[in-house]
C-alpha cells in the first residue's frame, strides 16, 4: 500500500516535471492552473472539495496561501500526505497558477447537521482564540492566511494538533502560540464549527 | 524494591481516584467559561473602530522575483545618482554584511537561509551558505568569522570565506536568549573595537508591560561571553550603526502600532550615557505618553529620541555614509530603509531616506533618498537594510523581491 503510494508520488513528480517550462514569472494564471492541477485532484477534489477524510479542501482558499504552503512543502519546512515531493517538482509559477485555479473554485458547501451544542461551543473558543483577526470574521481566510470555513474537520483538528505539538511550524510562531493551550476538545469543537461555516 | 513499585502504584491509584473525584466535582458546578486567550501579537491595542479597518500585516516575503520582472526603472533617486538590480534571487533578503575581502553575508527572517554573495571572475553569484536557521536575521563577521543571530541564539561559521561551497557546522556562541516569536528576530552589528556585538531582544507583543529582559538593546562581550543592556525602553530596533566620528552608537526604534494614522513616530536615536532608557511602554517618541500604560507617568522620566522619522514607516536597516563616493554633502549622513506601513489607511514608508546631520551631529533634516517600490496602493517590493560599500556606492536590500539594488554617484 505505501510502496504504491510511494509509486503513485514519483508518478506524479514526473508528470509535473513536465511542465517545468521556462518561463517568465507572470501573473498567476488560473486557465493554466487548471491543467496544471490536475493531479491534485486525486486527493483534493477536481474542483477543491476533497471526499478523502483529512485532505484539505482547497476550493476558494486564498491564492497566497496555496502558493506558500507550497512553497513550504518544497523547501520541507512542512511535511505531510507526500506533498513534499511533489511540491518539489513544481516551479513557483506552477504552484502560483495552480493555486489561482483553486482560489478561483466555489467554497466547499457548509457542513449541516453538526451537534449544535459542539458548534456553538467552537464558536466561543474561536472567538476567545481570536482566530478571526487573521483567518477572517468568517474565517474566510485572507492574504496568505487560509481559509477555515467550510474545512474538513479531520484534517482542521489534524492541523492544530501538529501545530500544538510543534510537528507543524508556522510561518511566525503566531499559531504555535495560539494552539499552544488548546485541549483536544476545544480543536474539536472548533473543527466542527469551523466546517459549518458557508 | 516491592515497596516502591507498591508505592507507586498507590500513588497512581489515588491520583487516578484524585482526578475523578475532580472531574466529578467539574461536572456538579457549571464549567466557568474559558479565560480569553491572548489577541496575536499585531492586533494587540486595536481599537474596535480600527477593527473596522481591516488592516493586517503584509504577507512576508517568501520568494524571489526572476530579475527580469523585477521594475529597476521604477525607483528614482536624486539628480546624479542610479540605481541597477546588483543581486537577485534570495528569497527575504535583509540585513547585510560586508568582508574586507568583499564577500556580502544576507540574512533573513523567514527562509531560514543566509546567502553570500561574491564576485568571481567579473561575475556576481549568490549562494545559499545556510538553511533551516530560526530566523537567521543578523549577520557580523569578526576575524574571518561569520556570526548570525538567530531568534535566540547566536551562532559563527569559522573560516567561512574559504568555505562556502561547503561551510563548516557552526559553533553556538551564545543560546541563553529569550524564544519569543514577536520581535524575536535580531538585527546585529559589531562595535568598532571589535570586542560587542551589540543587538535587540524586542518587546514580546506590541504593547505590554515587558519582562525587565525584554525591549532592550544588549552587548555580548565575545572575550568573556558576559551578555550586558545598554539601553532600556527600546520597543524593537532592527537598524543600528556606529558614529563614524564618535563612535557613539545610533539605532532606529519601531513605534507601536495602533495609536492613530500619525501617531506614534518611529525615530531615530543616539546612546550618549549608560543605562538610557526610551520609554516604551510608557512613553513613545520622546512626548507622547501611552494611553493605557502611560496612566501616573510622564515622558520627562525618559531618554528622547533625536528625530521622530514617521508614523509606522517601519524605519529598519540604518547607516551612516562613510564613503567617498556621493557628493561631501553626505559625508556621515545618515540611510534608513523604511520598510513601509501595514496598519495605516495610507500607506507611509517603502522607502530610502537620508538624514542630515549638521556639524555638531544633530539630525537636521530628513529626506526621501529612493522611493518608487510603492505604486498606488500597491507595493511590488519593500526595502529592509543599507549598505555602504568600499567604493562608496550603497546596497538596498529588498525582503520582498528577494533582491538586492546598488546605487552610485556619477561624477
Amino acid at each position: 500500500m505505501l510502496m504504491r503510494f510511494s509509486k503513485a508520488i514519483q508518478g506524479v513528480a514526473f508528470f509535473f516535471a513536465a511542465f517545468t517550462l521556462q518561463q517568465a514569472w507572470a501573473a498567476p494564471d488560473a486557465i493554466a492552473g487548471k491543467a496544471k492541477a490536475q493531479l491534485c485532484g486525486a486527493c483534493h477534489g477536481e474542483n477543491g472539495v476533497s471526499s478523502i477524510a483529512g485532505t484539505p479542501h482547497l476550493a476558494a482558499q486564498p491564492q497566497l496561501s496555496i502558493f506558500y504552503q507550497l512553497l513550504q512543502f518544497r523547501d520541507k519546512r512542512r511535511l505531510g500526505g507526500g506533498m513534499e515531493a511533489i511540491a518539489a517538482a513544481l516551479t513557483e509559477q506552477d504552484m502560483r497558477d495552480i493555486a489561482a485555479h483553486f482560489a478561483a473554485q466555489p467554497a466547499p458547501a457548509p457542513h449541516t447537521g453538526g451537534d449544535p451544542q459542539k458548534i456553538a461551543q467552537g464558536q466561543q473558543i474561536a472567538q476567545q482564540q481570536y482566530c478571526s483577526s487573521c483567518h477572517g470574521a468568517q474565517l474566510q481566510g485572507q492574504k496568505h492566511v487560509p481559509r477555515l470555513s467550510g474545512q474538513s474537520s479531520e484534517y482542521f483538528v489534524s492541523q492544530l494538533r501538529n501545530l500544538r505539538s510543534g510537528a507543524r511550524a508556522d510561518m511566525d510562531g503566531t499559531m504555535a502560540s495560539a494552539a499552544r493551550s488548546l485541549t483536544d476538545e476545544e480543536i474539536e469543537a472548533m473543527a466542527v464549527y469551523a466546517r459549518s461555516l458557508p | 524494591m516491592k515497596l516502591q513499585r507498591f508505592t507507586r502504584t498507590l500513588q497512581n491509584a489515588m491520583l487516578t481516584l484524585g482526578m475523578a473525584l475532580s472531574s466529578l466535582a467539574m461536572a456538579q458546578t457549571p464549567a466557568a467559561p474559558a479565560a480569553s486567550a491572548i489577541p496575536p501579537t499585531w492586533a494587540q491595542g486595536r481599537t474596535p473602530e480600527q477593527v473596522a479597518l481591516n488592516l493586517v500585516p503584509h504577507p512576508p516575503g517568501m520568494t524571489a522575483l526572476p530579475a527580469e520582472d523585477i521594475p529597476t526603472d521604477k525607483l528614482k533617486v536624486p539628480a546624479g545618482f542610479k540605481v541597477e538590480l546588483w543581486a537577485t534571487g534570495m528569497p527575504n533578503a535583509r540585513s547585510m554584511v560586508q568582508t574586507p575581502k568583499g564577500t556580502l553575508f544576507v540574512g533573513t527572517r523567514f527562509p531560514g537561509n543566509v546567502y553570500a554573495v561574491v564576485e568571481k571572475d567579473g561575475k556576481r553569484e549568490v549562494k545559499t551558505i545556510a538553511k533551516g536557521l530560526h530566523r537567521p536575521n543578523g549577520v557580523a563577521f569578526k576575524d574571518g568569522s561569520l556570526y548570525v543571530a538567530e531568534l535566540s541564539r547566536i551562532i559563527r561559521y569559522d573560516n567561512i570565506e574559504a568555505n562556502l561551497d561547503n561551510p563548516p557546522t557552526p559553533v553556538v556562541v551564545f543560546d541563553a536568549l529569550p524564544k519569543d516569536e514577536a520581535h524575536g528576530w535580531k538585527f546585529m552589528k559589531l562595535s568598532p573595537d571589535g570586542n560587542y556585538l551589540y543587538f535587540q531582544i524586542g518587546t514580546p507583543a506590541n504593547i505590554t508591560v515587558q519582562p525587565v529582559t525584554h525591549a532592550v538593546i544588549v552587548r555580548l562581550n565575545l572575550k568573556t561571553n558576559i551578555l550586558e543592556t545598554v539601553a532600556n525602553g527600546v520597543r524593537n530596533s532592527v537598524g543600528m550603526d556606529f558614529h563614524p566620528v564618535t563612535k557613539e552608537l545610533w539605532f532606529t526604534n519601531n513605534g507601536r502600532d495602533w495609536v492613530n494614522d500619525d501617531l506614534p513616530n518611529d525615530t531615530l536615536n543616539r546612546i550618549t550615557a549608560k543605562r538610557m532608557n526610551f520609554g516604551y511602554p510608557f512613553c513613545h517618541q520622546g512626548d507622547l505618553l501611552d494611553l493605557e500604560f502611560g496612566k501616573g507617568r510622564s515622558c520627562d522620566e525618559f531618554d528622547k529620541p533625536v528625530m521622530k522619522i514617521g508614523p509606522h514607516v517601519a524605519a529598519l536597516g540604518m547607516r551612516f555614509y562613510t564613503g567617498k563616493q556621493f557628493p561631501a554633502e553626505y559625508t556621515n549622513n545618515i540611510f534608513i530603509a523604511e520598510h513601509g506601513s501595514w496598519n495605516r489607511s495610507k500607506k507611509s514608508g517603502f522607502d530610502v531616506v537620508r538624514v542630515v546631520l549638521d556639524a555638531k551631529g544633530n539630525p537636521t533634516k530628513k529626506e526621501v533618498f529612493v522611493s518608487g517600490w510603492i505604486q498606488g496602493d500597491d507595493f511590488w517590493g519593500r526595502p529592509a537594510d543599507v549598505h555602504v560599500m568600499k567604493d562608496g556606492s550603497m546596497l538596498v536590500s529588498d525582503d520582498v523581491a528577494g533582491a538586492i539594488f546598488r546605487i552610485s554617484h556619477n561624477k
